[in-house]
């Protein structure tokens, strides 16, 4: 019986192990899909970063493989294969875009991604190959329909769009830029915003699935600058692209994915219950989808966990150590993750390990790392605040015995602190859980970022929320009570 | 079997020990007492060095325990030791408490080391307690699986520290039992206790110490007859 406890330290750690590994081999971000999988690997591959949560450009296809579609993607297909390339998409959020070209870890990105002086300064861009209208939405009872009738109004916009450097020129409007459509949609049918600018195709589909929404073009001007490609500053793929759109434009294919992915939806299936305007029925079919975001969320927590209670030990056992060094080492460390943002830490490792290591770290394993790091510097204290709780006389009596200090540690006083501290524990694993949706920033497709894309696709804000809200809360339910079985175990030499 | 010359110990400005030396026979059982603060428990427990001591050397078979490059560990093994209040493993049940040490330290196997607990067991009468966690001993219990811990290292020194204090009166008598046991074997013990009638029956040799100094070392029956010192004499007027 003693044995095999050793024997489950020892099958942890490699499960441990395992899960590291898993995370590592897990596909980053969304499924990257390759353009011609049977092409030999002579072919040099090139890396599409792209936000898919801006139907039709592109969007997560949620209701069969998940795969990234979309107009841009098909444009982006049709270049690689004239010019001989062999694509990769690679999914993330809107705003690491420019951070993964300029890292290199995507060699140019197509995301709706309008030309502006700002991005000018540190991308390069191609030339525009779509260029939208711009277009009001407003509720029906209180519709909008020109520019002017705007002033005094509140507007809405998507942050970093195009849009909302048109809205800013709007005279008298006061703006509110928020992060996705789907939240635009909910503050205009709460009427927290009076009006929301955006194109003219995420338009016709917003109209589509809230049919309590009006929508009215805005007259083209001059100076619209269009979406266009982004290529890191020193790049040398820009004149070959400029190249195969032109001729693209020429023989008139870039119009017939454009019209392929704009055409005229049919405007029926638009019988929605009005009560609190929530819909069950726009989740048919991405349900799968989302769930699979639970596996994902789950490895995630569970690595993250792993590796805070790890490395936290280690640090508690530094900082009671009583070696000067190793103290200060360890106070210094939960000091500054204790003390700096989770999202920037996450931000930073994401970025910066393949430049310092020349390491692709994959998100997953980065998101992991992040986590378990941070939550390592919260545990220490409270794995020490666990050791300090146990009896002095425990240590006294286990010297005495002359057992060694290692031992001491793992066998006596560790079970004992581990009894003090599991509420704490599970605390912080249930922060970590639900945490776990910060990590959708740098593309990790997990709960969150599965429902986002689903509210993109949807156009709607509620249904999704409320689904992966409800799935959060049963993945705490079924933490705690394990947690409580745990704990009564612990308990039973009482 | 035990040389201590010229001990001290100081816990910052606080003088505890104050130079003691003596020795201890193979087999000898001392008794220590005196007054509360007199440095009688962290006598003993430089003993084992669980307090270091400032100065002054201690030597076990030979064996200098204050030089640093000694394996301490190892001496340590030999010399068991009781506490005031028990300090049990409170998560492992009897039995694991008693091979805890043999099995991990000793590299006994587990049969033996199970053996080895149940006889011990027996012999301070809880043979039916070996699977019950501390939780559910009485002190008396708690100090008697202690002394079983202790003894399952098989140790050449035991050391008592105040090993009935925190017991109920009616408890103090089966520890008491189990150490003059302990005594009458032959073992080699140093016994910090109160119990002056206890120090009287099973002590070889009495210490009395005050202020952090061994004032008298004599038979009990000098002792508590012709205490030599008049602090002794005092200290016997107060307690007897």
């Amino acid at each position: 019986m003693k044995r095999n406890r050793i024997r489950i330290v020892h099958v942890s750690l490699i499960i441990f192990a395992f899960l590291l590994l898993s995370l590592g081999s897990a596909t980053p971000g969304t499924p990257a899909n390759m353009a011609y999988a049977a092409s030999e690997p002579t072919v040099k591959k090139l890396v599409m970063g792209t936000s898919p949560d801006y139907p039709p450009y592109e969007s997560v296809d949620a209701k069969s493989n998940g795969d990234i579609v979309g107009m841009d993607v098909d444009i982006a297909k049709a270049i690689a294969s004239e010019l001989g390339y062999q694509l990769e998409i690679s999914g993330m959020d809107f705003n690491g875009l420019i951070a993964a070209l300029q890292t290199n870890r995507v060699d140019f990105v197509m995301s709706g991604m309008s030309v502006t002086e700002e991005r000018k300064k540190s991308v390069t861009f191609s030339d525009s190959y779509y260029t939208a209208r711009n277009t009001i939405i407003s509720q029906k009872k209180k519709a909008y329909d020109t520019v002017e009738q705007l002033a005094g109004k509140l507007v809405g916009t998507q942050l970093g769009s195009i849009q909302d450097q048109y809205a800013a020129t709007i005279e008298g409007a006061k703006l509110k830029k928020l992060n996705k459509i789907a939240d635009l949609i909910q503050e205009l049918n709460s009427g927290r915003i009076d009006a929301a600018i955006v194109e003219d195709a995420v338009a016709v589909e917003m109209i589509r699935a809230n049919p309590d929404l009006t929508m009215s073009f805005v007259p083209a001007t001059e100076e619209d600058n269009g979406y266009a490609i982004a290529f890191p500053k020193q790049t040398k793929l820009v004149d070959d692209f400029n190249r195969a759109l032109n001729q693209m434009k020429e023989n008139g294919e870039l119009q017939n994915i454009i019209d392929k992915w704009f055409e005229e939806k049919d405007a029926g299936e638009n019988e929605r219950s009005a009560f609190l305007n929530i819909d069950f029925r726009v989740l048919d079919g991405y349900v799968p989808y989302i769930l699979k975001g639970i596996y994902v969320t789950l490895l995630f927590t569970l690595v993250s966990a792993l590796l805070g209670l790890i490395w936290g030990t280690i640090l508690s056992l530094f900082k009671i150590s009583g070696i000067r060094p190793l103290q200060w080492f360890a106070t210094a460390y939960t000091s500054i993750f204790r003390g700096t943002p989770l999202l920037v830490q996450l931000t930073l490792i994401y970025y910066a390990t393949p430049q310092l290591f020349d390491f692709d770290i994959p998100a997953l394993l980065a998101a992991g790392l992040a986590f378990g790091l941070n939550s390592a510097a919260y545990l220490s204290e409270t794995i020490r605040g666990g050791i300090m709780a146990v009896d002095k006389g425990q240590r006294e009596a286990a010297i005495a015995l002359g057992v060694p200090y290692r031992k001491m540690m793992v066998r006596i006083i560790f079970p004992q602190a581990l009894r003090h501290i599991l509420p704490a524990l599970v605390n912080e694993f249930v922060a970590l859980l639900k945490e776990s949706s910060l990590v959708s920033v740098i593309g990790v497709t997990e709960l969150m970022r599965r429902a986002d894309f689903v509210r993109a696709s949807t156009f709607r804000s509620f249904e999704a929320l409320l689904l992966v809200a409800a799935i959060y809360y049963v993945l705490v339910l079924i933490l705690t009570s394990l947690a409580r079985m745990l704990e009564r175990r612990l308990r039973r030499s009482d | 079997m035990i040389n201590v010359t010229n001990l001290t110990k100081a816990f910052g400005k606080n003088q505890v020990l104050k130079g003691i030396s003596t020795q201890v026979d193979k087999g000898e059982v001392v008794a220590l007492i005196g007054p509360s603060g007199s440095g009688k428990s962290t006598f003993l427990r430089c003993l084992n060095l669980l307090e270091t001591p400032t100065s002054g050397t201690i030597t076990i078979d030979g064996m200098e325990l204050t030089n640093p490059k000694s394996d301490v560990a190892r001496i340590r093994q030999r010399i068991g030791m009781v506490f005031q209040h028990f300090h049990l493993f409170p998560h492992m049940t009897v039995l694991d408490n008693i091979t805890f040490a043999p099995i991990e330290v000793k590299g006994m196997t587990v049969e033996a080391a199970r053996a080895k607990a149940h006889e011990l067991l027996a012999r301070v009468g809880l043979s039916d307690k070996a699977d019950s966690y501390p939780s559910r001993l009485s002190g008396g219990q708690k100090q008697r699986v202690a002394i079983a811990r202790s003894l399952a290292m098989e140790p050449d020194i035991l050391l008592f520290d105040e090993p009935t204090s925190a017991l109920d009166p009616e408890m103090v008598k089966e520890v008491l039992n189990v150490i003059r046991g302990l005594a009458d074997s032959g073992m080699t013990m140093l016994i910090v206790t109160h119990e002056m009638k206890f120090a009287r029956e099973a002590a070889d040799t009495i210490y009395f110490l005050d202020d952090g100094k061994l004032v008298e070392r004599a038979t009990p029956e000098l002792f508590f007859n012709q205490p030599q010192s008049e602090r002794a004499a005092r200290f016997l007027e107060q307690v007897l």
